[in-house]
């Protein structure tokens, strides 16, 4: 389970998260909303320990990991799999290699075991082909099937996070990474999901939480959400939904 | 480490040859044109060789150096940085420091006194041009006034400072990278106080050695 509790975070004098509290299972998927710069990322990135709160604590399956040090880190980031922004892919190295990375740090494999298993990852977004190409090779959407496979590569998760996954791509591949993320959820495998992407949302997750202003103004289910009187969850609402079909466009 | 290397200093070789040339050429031009006058001109092989040898070479390679390689060295950590790819190796246990900034530290204590000699020996060859051609002096009389000066004192004057501005280059374009913030705007700025910190400390560095070595290396002031 995760746990934020009473937690604060600033970058310098700006600060993105005030009195941040919640808890989530590790087999729900759930969907962190909010506009750019809301603090979204930010909660991912404290659930892993790559940041510190300024204050209050952070639990994970009961562990505070908000003063653990980088060396204790490990094991406690090896119970989630993660995929960044845009993938953050290595740029230096090529398909092969980038899933291949967290195999040789993790494991100790030879390399036709290696080989293998990076080609059975890449066969399963059909990427098997792409496995020489560099990253400023890929399309947006093979990006992120790549960041998703590598996540994978040398863990096995007990949830996944996802930063803005389908963010940037056209219909088509933002359907084939929801589709994708759902695919992989399934096992009792949760996630959180941090877009602000709402219709993508719809499509994955269970529960939502509406971030602003560095606090969570909502946390509960979509019929909840949607029914929500808060004016700045219907703006949000409102300016994100896509039209129904036969709306007059000006 | 191979990759870094080969960055520094094949990517920096042919810069560093052209600027060493034009600057022992124009070097012993100013000096063939204030020394003839006082009758004093077989001394310019000598004057070129201690200034190339002991403080223009170290100085003028080092500030190249940072200005390419250092700047190349904070954009691209800060790109990882914004790009969050080094908050991937963190995820995958892997320490940035060991990863990303020892073998920078490691292959500019290598590349830059490597190129230091390089652009040395083409300082000294541009200020024989201009000495033989120009001034019209003996080649002789010049090769063996330059080899007068080229003794362990002066080489180990001129050596051990590349070594001290590489490794200050490098950690000081690191430390910008990886502290890059605020997106494209972020990586300027971190680029950008790459190179004048590295300018500057490179000339502050400069002083400090110079002062230490000529005492060390017993030299009267």
């Amino acid at each position: 389970m995760i746990e934020f509790d009473h937690v604060r975070f600033s970058y310098g004098a700006r600060e993105v998260l005030r009195d941040v509290s919640f808890s989530v299972d590790f087999h729900e998927k759930v969907a962190i909303l909010g506009g750019s710069g809301d603090g979204k990322t930010t909660i991912l990135k404290l659930t892993m320990g790559l940041l510190r709160p300024d204050a209050g604590r952070i639990l994970i399956d009961g562990q505070d990991i908000s003063s653990k040090k980088e060396e204790d880190l490990r094991e406690i980031r090896m119970k989630f799999s993660i995929v960044f922004q845009e993938g953050a892919l290595f740029d230096s190295l090529n398909v092969k290699e980038n899933v291949a990375f967290a195999l040789r740090e993790y494991r100790r494999l030879s390399e036709e075991e290696i080989e293998q298993k990076v080609r059975t990852l890449l066969k399963r977004v059909d990427l098997e082909d792409a496995m020489e190409l560099m990253p400023e090779e890929l399309s947006g959407g093979m990006h992120r099937r790549v960041a998703i496979m590598r996540s994978l590569a040398a863990v096995e998760p007990r949830m996944f996070l996802y930063d803005e996954p389908t963010t940037g791509l056209d219909p088509v591949n933002a359907d084939i990474i929801c589709k994708l993320i759902l695919s992989l959820s399934r096992e009792g495998k949760g996630f959180i999901i941090v877009t602000h992407k709402i219709f993508d949302a719809f499509k994955l997750a269970h529960r939502y939480m509406f971030l602003k202003n560095g606090m969570i103004m909502f946390d509960g289910r979509k019929e909840e959400l949607t029914d929500s009187s808060i004016p700045e969850i219907q703006i949000f609402l409102t300016e994100l939904s896509p039209r129904p079909k036969g709306s007059a466009s000006t | 480490m191979i990759e870094q290397m080969d960055y520094a200093g094949t990517g920096s070789f042919i810069i560093i040859l052209l600027v060493s040339l034009f600057i022992g050429m124009a070097l012993s031009l100013q000096l063939s044109a204030e020394l003839s006058g006082l009758g004093l001109k077989m001394y310019i092989g000598k004057i070129v060789g201690v200034s190339i040898i002991r403080e223009i070479g170290p100085v003028m390679t080092a500030l190249v150096f940072a200005g390419r390689v250092g700047s190349g060295m904070a954009s691209e950590l800060g790109s990882m940085i914004l790009g969050h790819q080094v908050d991937t190796l963190r995820v995958f246990g892997v320490d940035p420091i060991k990863k990303l900034v020892t073998p920078r530290i490691l292959s500019s204590l290598i590349m830059l006194p490597a190129l230091t000699i390089v652009g040395d020996a083409v300082s000294i060859l541009g200020g024989y041009y201009i000495a033989v051609f120009v001034s019209l002096q003996s080649d002789t009389f010049y090769w063996s006034s330059v080899r007068e000066v080229v003794n362990v004192e002066n080489v180990l004057s001129g050596f051990i400072k590349p070594f001290i501005f590489g490794y200050l280059i490098a950690c000081i374009s690191c430390y910008m990278g990886l502290s890059t913030k605020g997106g494209a705007m972020g990586l300027r700025r971190a680029t950008t106080r790459a190179v004048v910190a590295s300018f500057i400390m490179i000339i502050v560095a400069d002083f400090i050695l110079t002062r230490i070595l000529l005492y060390v290396l017993g030299f009267s002031v």
